[in-house]
């Protein structure tokens, strides 16, 4: 009995919870990881948003009012922070997160309550049936990342390459992209080798490409940890060129590769070269800018690809959210709906990264202007023509 | 509170439960329905380690394997989801039955270790199947349909959830007020006991932990269905751990324990979400988990049996009726009286280098009481321990009523109709008098798992309490059958001990100094019992130290002295036997 | 695989294993004495490293922050407890161990941040910031419960360890780190290539170990913390103070997880939460030697780490599948080797 009447007093705890809000202005949800794996990449992210909202905050004239929410690296923390975003706090557009797996669980969920979702990472939903997709992707899709750079050493003559890359669904995505591009002529993959972010030796994984003797190694690591393989290779005496892709642009990739990772070659977003652009390239001038404002927002270098991502994706927003707004007001279905059409409809819309076209056909709206090749150079990103 | 009331509140929560989606908005509702898929995970650590005692670190991991099992199921091959959760319950069970035979040998936290590794390996193995996408997951999973309806709004599926979790929690709470249920409660204290009682101990732990993986499976099941995507993460470690402490919070001993638990954690982790940035703007990520942990230690620091016992303290006890009269269970014939019932031959037991029970050999014939007597160290102890199957003689032969039990466990022994009592008082301090009591009938009574938990035993039941009943009027303590064991003094815990054995219906009692430890009135009771009983032609053997108490109640007396047998005979002839004096009673008598 | 393969799975297997050695060790020291299945080891070992990367760097590590707020709860916690007993006079003591002793490394550190230090300074300098973390940790975390289960100790120890976690990414963010390495050296012995790191990884966890065995054999306090481990009532009737035994046992601990974060520092990237699964690794080791017996854990942490490094080269994707599954076997022949008392915990 009484194990009911505290049930009973329990459940009224729980119906205090929850309250709607009617929006006056544009609300924008944004999740990311600020804690957990992926927060190397997140804390990008956010940075990102902090300098694209400093850089625009209303449509004209209407406030835009960001959420932020950490997800914990949990794709069912990311499902949790979606629900709330749509159900508690009645947002118009959601943008988001760090990892794959949680950018999948969001665009479920933006699929099914009809919100339209700017992915900051790549997403392998299948496109719906019927009807269009909910969510589009700002990144370039990993098989063009792999794609560019493996044209490149298609340019530079390699044949082969060895590929070490994370356990998780990073690694995964590089890797496919790579047997892609082998289907494609591109350089035979003769290794699939696999490390965790936090384990403390690839002795093991480096030798099986060293005895496999490719032409060339591929990094399908990210960040700090990616520089890792490159460490143990050049150790065991592996003297074939590196390649990678955007996710090797860190900061302390580079400390950390130091001399081993001399001389790498990786597909990147302008975005990361931007000072060194010709000045009649599309990502010139917001690029300036975007730098301009994460310098002030931030007190610190943009000198990773991700932040500009996040800032691209608010690009997009804004320039859909022009077009919205003449046909419904925010806080609505409508204006919702008018939202994601107007994405679709905008062309050629400049970013720091790429030039962005969406259809409902797909979830990427980038070509390869978007990506350019950038070698390590005295620890230095040097733009490739 | 009557049973009126108990009807009318039951309802209530119902009415308010069911029609929360109408009333409340729906992001509540989505909270709700992570607090009832959590919930499920952490009623079956309520019962895994709640009651049975065995703590799991990878219940995560039987939720993983059920949200791949439908993941696959119905996103990847295009079945119906109910498929997925026929497969996920299927795979589940089969995967936790496999685990639970090769590790629930181990004891203690041996056992809790061997849950991380498995874990840990479970869950690395679903990142690497490539079939089950990865590290990526399956996404688009369909979701449910009951018919035509499919389950797509967080107040559809709320119901499916919370049906689910209260129909879980019924069968639960059925099981546990069950023949089985009972011992598996039993379970948590060690094993000596149990098995002396014929239960097989491995065989419950091994069902309860399959029920609890099974919990995990449909909590699983709904946890796909409802965020309609399956990755790796939400099923590592962590998220096994957080399961435990949702069971811990709530109280792991109580159902409600495991719907308290769960709505606290994801109630907190929301909150928390909410607040921080607010006082801590910036850094807010980072110090969510810290908060969360603080809070959490502070809580174990304080309250570590959880908020259940802690509140339900404020609620006054419920009335519980005395068990009505019901057909007795079915009797053993005893033997004819003067038979021989047990014959002990030539039996020796070594512990490495020491003989502590060195050739001996005597007789118990039914109808009598007999005594095993001896200084300390005479090895009395592992004699009684060789005879309950506690230890295997390394030489001799034991036979109980025609059939050889030398090399029988502990378990079979007590199947064959020997039923003891310890030395050391064994008894379930948490558990009531007549649930002690009703351990003993466990062998006379056959309802199992399934049956409890759909109450098609309560017939069975019935008669059991009675048996029960009846022996607790018989030892004096029918007075207040739902008193908790550890509150009672030491003398009446022996006699609670002696009605446990009686209600096995024993053909031998086997009684541990069962004088030990009482006052004289009750000891004068005791030998009244014991006397009473042997005219109902119950065989007693009893190891005892108080030589008064023996003296003028046993019919012969087997004296032991460092291993070996003295001599054997009537009180009086043991009583003038020289050698006796001199080893034992040093000449005082 | 040829032989040289072989070789080189079989040193880069001892140097990891040599680093499990370590931690396992403190995981049996701290288990033995207090019962307490420290978790949050690896996240000190971590926590080392960053350390030493962060004075290396010329910043004010994290660390510093770290071991104010602790030593600061720890001093009100022990000022309140004596205030209940009575007994204030015991209030300058408390000071002293709780607050002053556990600042002046953390105060050196912040007066000379900035300015880089030699080598071995800045190694001691690590090593006497990061000592007082787990004694304090006791004190705010486990004293207060030290009556509880090993199953209840267990869960709080997993509890601090996510917050150990959070705080290790709020103080040191998430980037990983790697520090400069000691010696530059690389030898060839029979044609396979041994750097200078691994010989001295190896030769420190043997060192240490020596060190402990001497410090348990001829010490007494190495004797009296023998004796707690065997038998805890036992100890207190012969009037060792369990809680000093406990504290002297974090001490240790923490010696031994801040030795192997200075050991593992320039051998690999090290982020706020690699700690998890070296202890983890660790920790199997520490199984293998049933939580009691030294020799044996190390022998198990050695194989630990030999066979993740094969496992590593046979199938990378699962060699933590592979490392975690061993444990299942290892604990099954432990349950029908170990006589252990039967645990009638009867609550």
């Amino acid at each position: 009995m009484r194990k009911l009447v505290f049930g009973a007093s329990a459940l009224a705890g729980l119906l205090l919870a929850g309250t709607a809000v009617q929006a006056q202005e544009i609300t924008v949800g944004f999740v990311t990881s600020l804690s957990g794996p992926a927060s190397s990449i997140g804390i990008n992210y956010e940075k990102g948003m902090n300098a694209a909202y400093a850089y625009k905050a209303d449509v004209g004239g209407v406030k835009i009012k960001l959420i932020k929410l950490d997800d914990g690296s949990d794709p069912s923390q990311a499902t949790k922070n979606a629900r709330k975003l749509v159900e508690q706090d009645k947002v118009d557009v959601m943008i988001g997160t760090s990892s794959a797996p949680g950018t999948n669980a969001m665009l479920t969920v933006a699929n099914e309550l009809k919100v339209p979702f700017i992915a900051v990472s790549p997403v392998s939903v299948p496109l719906p049936k019927e009807g269009h997709p909910w969510g589009i992707s700002m990144v370039q899709t990993p098989p063009l990342m792999v794609k560019v750079i493996a044209d490149r050493m298609k340019r530079e003559g390699i044949k082969s390459v060895g590929y070490i890359g994370f356990s998780d669904s990073w690694g995964d995505l590089v890797y496919n992209g790579a047997k892609a591009a082998e289907q494609n002529g591109g350089p035979a993959v003769l290794t699939n080798e696999r490390y965790a972010r936090t384990d403390t030796s690839v002795t093991a994984q480096a030798l099986k490409v060293v005895a496999a003797k490719p032409e060339g190694f591929l990094d399908g690591g990210s960040a700090t940890q990616a520089a890792l393989p490159l460490l143990e290779l050049r150790k065991l005496g592996f003297k074939g060129p590196f390649f990678g892709t955007p996710s090797l642009l860190n900061r302390d990739f580079v400390r950390i590769g130091g001399k081993a990772a001399e001389g790498t070659q990786v597909s990147a977003g302008p975005v990361v070269v931007t000072s060194q652009l010709p000045n009649d390239h599309f990502s010139k001038k917001i690029g300036t800018a975007f730098h301009e404002t994460f310098q002030k927002v931030n007190g610190g270098e943009a000198d990773d690809g991700f932040s500009g991502y996040a800032f691209d994706g608010w690009v997009v927003f804004l320039e859909a959210a022009k077009t919205a707004m003449t046909k419904a007001k925010p806080g609505t279905p409508d204006f919702r709906e008018a939202l994601m059409e107007a994405i679709y409809s905008s062309k050629d819309v400049a970013g720091v990264h790429a030039v962005y076209n969406f259809t409902p056909k797909s979830y990427y709206g980038v070509d390869e202007r978007s990506l350019v090749v950038v070698k390590l150079v005295d620890g230095k990103w040097v733009y490739q023509p | 509170m009557s049973r009126q009331t108990t009807l009318a509140v039951g309802a209530l929560v119902l009415v308010v439960l069911f029609g929360a989606p109408l009333y409340l908005a729906p992001f509540t509702i989505t909270l709700l329905n992570y607090i009832g898929v959590y919930a499920l995970v952490a009623l079956g650590l309520v019962l895994l380690t709640g009651n049975a005692g065995m703590v799991s670190f990878g219940q995560a991991s039987f939720m993983g394997i059920a949200a791949y099992a439908t993941g696959w199921t119905s996103a990847v091959m295009g079945y119906s989801p109910w498929l997925g959760l026929i497969l996920a319950l299927v795979a589940t069970g089969l995967i936790a039955a496999i685990l639970g035979a090769v590790t629930l040998r181990l004891g203690g936290h041996f056992l809790s270790l061997s849950t991380i590794a498995w874990g840990l390996a479970i869950y690395f193995s679903f990142g690497n199947i490539p079939g089950l996408g990865a590290f990526d997951g399956i996404p688009s999973l369909p979701p449910i349909s009951i018919g035509n309806l499919a389950l797509i709004e967080s107040g559809q599926i709320f119901y499916l959830i919370w049906i689910a979790l209260l129909l879980s929690m019924l069968a639960i709470h059925n099981l546990l007020d069950s023949r089985v249920g009972r011992a598996l409660r039993a379970l948590r204290g060690g094993n000596a006991l149990v098995e002396s009682l014929g239960i097989n101990a491995l065989r419950v732990r091994l069902a309860t932990f399959v029920i609890a993986a099974l919990c995990a499976a449909l909590s699983g099941w709904l946890y796909a269905h409802m965020g309609r995507f399956v990755s790796p993460t939400p099923f590592d470690v962590t998220a096994s751990i957080i399961a435990l402490m949702m069971a811990m919070i709530g109280g792991a001993g109580y159902l409600l324990g495991a719907v308290i638990g769960a709505a606290i954690i994801v109630l907190l982790k929301n909150g928390i979400q909410d607040i921080l940035p607010r006082i801590a703007p910036g850094a807010s990520g980072q110090l969510e988990v810290v908060v969360f942990a603080s809070l959490f230690i502070l809580f174990l620091q304080r309250a570590r049996n959880g908020i259940v016992p802690f509140i339900a303290q404020w609620i006054p006890e419920p009335h519980r009726e005395r068990p009505p009269p019901a057909d007795a269970l079915p009797r053993q014939t005893q033997p004819a009286k003067g038979t021989a019932l047990m014959q002990v031959e030539a039996v020796n037991r070594r512990f490495g280098g020491l003989i502590a029970v060195n050739d001996v050999s005597f007789e118990v014939h039914a109808g009598e009481i007999l005594a095993l007597i001896g200084p300390n160290g005479a090895g009395k102890t592992t004699m009684f321990n060789l005879i309950t199957g506690a230890l295997t003689p390394s030489g001799g032969r034991i036979v109980f009523a025609g059939k050889d039990i030398t090399k029988s466990g502990a378990c079979d022994i007590a199947s064959s109709g020997i039923a003891r009592t310890f030395q050391h008082v064994k008894l379930r301090p948490k558990m009531t008098l007549i649930d002690n009591v009703l351990l003993g009938t466990y062998g006379r009574t056959k309802s199992g798992f399934i049956r409890s938990a759909l109450r098609l035993d309560r017939a069975e039941e019935a008669r059991s309490r009675h048996e029960a009943m009846r022996q607790l009027d018989r030892v004096g303590l029918g007075d207040r059958p739902y008193e908790l064991a550890g509150n009672l003094p030491l003398g009446n815990q022996r006699v609670l001990e002696i009605a446990r054995a009686l209600a096995a219906d024993p053909v031998l009692l086997v009684l541990d100094e069962p004088a030990a430890g009482l006052r004289r009135q009750e000891k004068l009771a005791l030998a009244e019992l014991l006397r009473t009983l042997r005219a109902e032609g119950l065989t007693i053997l009893l190891v005892e130290h108080d030589m008064e108490f023996v003296m003028g109640l046993v019919d012969r007396i087997v004296v032991m002295e460092f291993g070996c047998k003295l001599c054997e005979g009537d009180p009086d002839t043991v009583r003038t036997d020289t050698r006796v004096q001199e080893a034992y009673l040093g000449g005082v008598a | 695989m040829n032989a040289q393969i072989a070789a080189i799975l079989t040193l880069d297997g001892i140097a990891s294993g040599a680093i499990y050695v370590l931690i396992a060790i403190g995981f049996v020291l701290i288990f033995a004495v207090t019962r307490i299945i420290f978790v949050p080891f690896g996240d000190i070992t971590a926590f080392t490293a960053l350390t030493l990367a962060s004075l290396e760097n010329k910043h004010l590590p994290g660390t510093v922050g770290m071991v104010a707020v602790l030593a600061a709860m720890a001093t009100l916690m022990e000022i309140f407890s004596l205030w209940r007993k009575g007994t204030l006079g015991r209030v300058p003591r408390a000071l002293l161990f709780y607050l002053i002793l556990p600042l002046i490394p953390a105060g050196v550190v912040w007066l000379t941040a900035g300015t880089l230090l030699p080598t071995a300074l800045r190694i001691l300098l690590t090593v006497a910031v990061i000592l007082p973390i787990p004694p304090l940790l006791n004190r705010i975390v486990y004293q207060p419960i030290a009556d509880a289960t090993v199953l209840l100790l267990l869960i709080v120890s997993v509890a601090l360890h996510f917050a150990m976690s959070g705080l290790g990414l709020l103080f040191f963010g998430p980037e990983g780190v790697r520090t400069q390495g000691f010696v530059d050296y690389t030898a060839i012995i029979a044609g396979t290539p041994v750097s200078g790191q691994a010989i001295l990884i190896l030769g420190s966890a043997i060192f240490f170990s020596f060190l402990l065995y001497l410090f348990f054999s001829f010490t007494l306090t190495g004797k009296a913390l023998h004796a707690t481990a065997l038998n805890r009532t036992g100890a207190r009737l012969m009037g060792i103070r369990p809680q000093q035994a406990c504290t002297i046992a974090f001490l240790l601990g923490a010696l031994l997880a801040a030795i192997s974060g200075i050991l593992i520092a320039p051998v690999n990237t090290i982020f706020y939460d690699s700690g998890f699964l070296i202890g983890l690794k660790s920790f199997v080791g520490a199984i293998i030697g049933g939580m009691v017996s030294f020799p044996v854990t190390a022998i198990g942490s050695m194989l630990v780490g030999i066979l993740e490094s094969f496992a590593a080269f046979l199938s990378s994707p699962f060699k933590d599948v592979i490392v975690f599954s061993i444990l299942i076997p290892v604990l099954l022949w432990r349950s029908y080797t170990l006589v252990h008392a039967e645990d009638e915990d009867e609550e």
